[in-house]
């Protein structure tokens, strides 16, 4: 079972994501509304997983990766980035700043079970069709 | 409200249509609701907002402010389908309508959004509310686009609104 943070904007995909992650068997360790209270939940509760949404207000998605990388060892930091917009360009800078995964929205119970299967391979789903960097880079080759 | 219908060029087009073509896929595949009919793509002088009306801007290349309004009883649908049954407090219905309303829309303009112009990259703000009806009149150097759908509970209204010179015309003009 997985301690997950929950960072999104919005209410009612935080309660979507909640009820995803319970299903799954995961824990809800907390919420935030937006990129610096997760930066500040982050270093309190120390996540095994977060999930963040890239469009908040105060501080985006990529700007709190970026700041929880900063004091935290990339190795174990485990972000997914959640986003409505799949512009190649977004999504690679996300993975570039660090995150292990994303999500194009509207986001699903499968696609979250596949998105957490990619970085911890003892939740693997077999029939993952959420790509990682390398995969986004031959596709995109 | 249409009262000045312009040819619209394929540059408008490129950049609208996957956003139609979205806000069709999203509602009939994601929320079963089927949408009837659909109207042409016009540029009207003026546009008179729905109540429950989102509001996202664009930046990068292309700057506009797209809106998308849907009708009380469509977006009380779509936060049915949207919460599946989960209970909604009485003091929670208006965020929680809200929510849903900015969601769906940032999803749709998300997913579609692209740039057929220099293929740059284009960003999109955090999803707004406005939460009355306003009319929103032309200045002679903005353009305003619309399109509606019409579903079995009501109507959704997309809107793009941008300077003129943005949609003036650039490539040969095609056909949808």
């Amino acid at each position: 079972m997985l301690k997950v943070l929950i960072v999104d904007d919005s209410l009612v995909i935080r309660a979507k994501m909640k009820g995803f992650l319970k299903k799954l068997g995961h824990s809800i360790v907390g919420e935030a509304k937006d990129g610096k209270e997760a930066v500040s939940l982050n270093e309190k509760l120390v996540p095994d997983l977060i999930t963040m949404d890239i469009s908040m207000p105060i501080m985006n998605g990529v700007d709190a990766l970026k700041e929880i990388l900063k004091t935290s060892n990339i190795e174990d930091t485990n972000i997914i980035m959640i986003t409505a917009n799949g512009q190649d360009g977004i999504v690679k800078d996300a993975l570039k700043s660090g995150a292990k995964g994303y999500i194009l929205k509207p986001v699903s119970e499968c696609k979250l079970q596949d998105s957490i299967g990619k970085i911890f391979p003892e939740y693997h789903n077999d029939q993952s069709d959420v790509l990682d960097e390398n995969e986004l880079d031959d596709m995109l080759s | 409200m249409n009262d000045e219908t312009e040819v619209i060029h394929t540059y408008t087009k490129d950049l609208l249509l996957p956003i139609v073509k979205r806000v069709k896929s999203y509602f009939e595949e994601e929320m079963k609701i089927d949408i009837f009919n659909t109207s042409e793509i016009t540029s009207p002088k003026n546009i008179h907002l729905k109540k429950n009306t989102i509001m996202i801007g664009t930046s990068g290349s292309i700057k506009l402010i797209i809106t998308l309004g849907y009708d009380d009883l469509l977006l009380s649908k779509l936060v049915e389908v949207f919460v599946n049954g989960d209970e909604i407090e009485d003091a929670d219905v208006d965020e929680i309508n809200n929510s849903v309303a900015c969601e769906i829309s940032n999803t749709i303009i998300g997913n579609a959004i692209n740039n057929p112009v220099d293929k740059s990259d284009i960003y999109i703000t955090p999803p707004v509310m406005v939460s009355e009806a306003k009319t929103l009149y032309k200045d002679k150097h903005s353009k305003f686009i619309y399109v509606s759908f019409v579903t079995k509970y009501g109507e959704i209204q997309l809107t793009a609104v941008g300077p003129k010179e943005q949609f003036e015309e650039k490539l040969d003009f095609k056909e949808i």
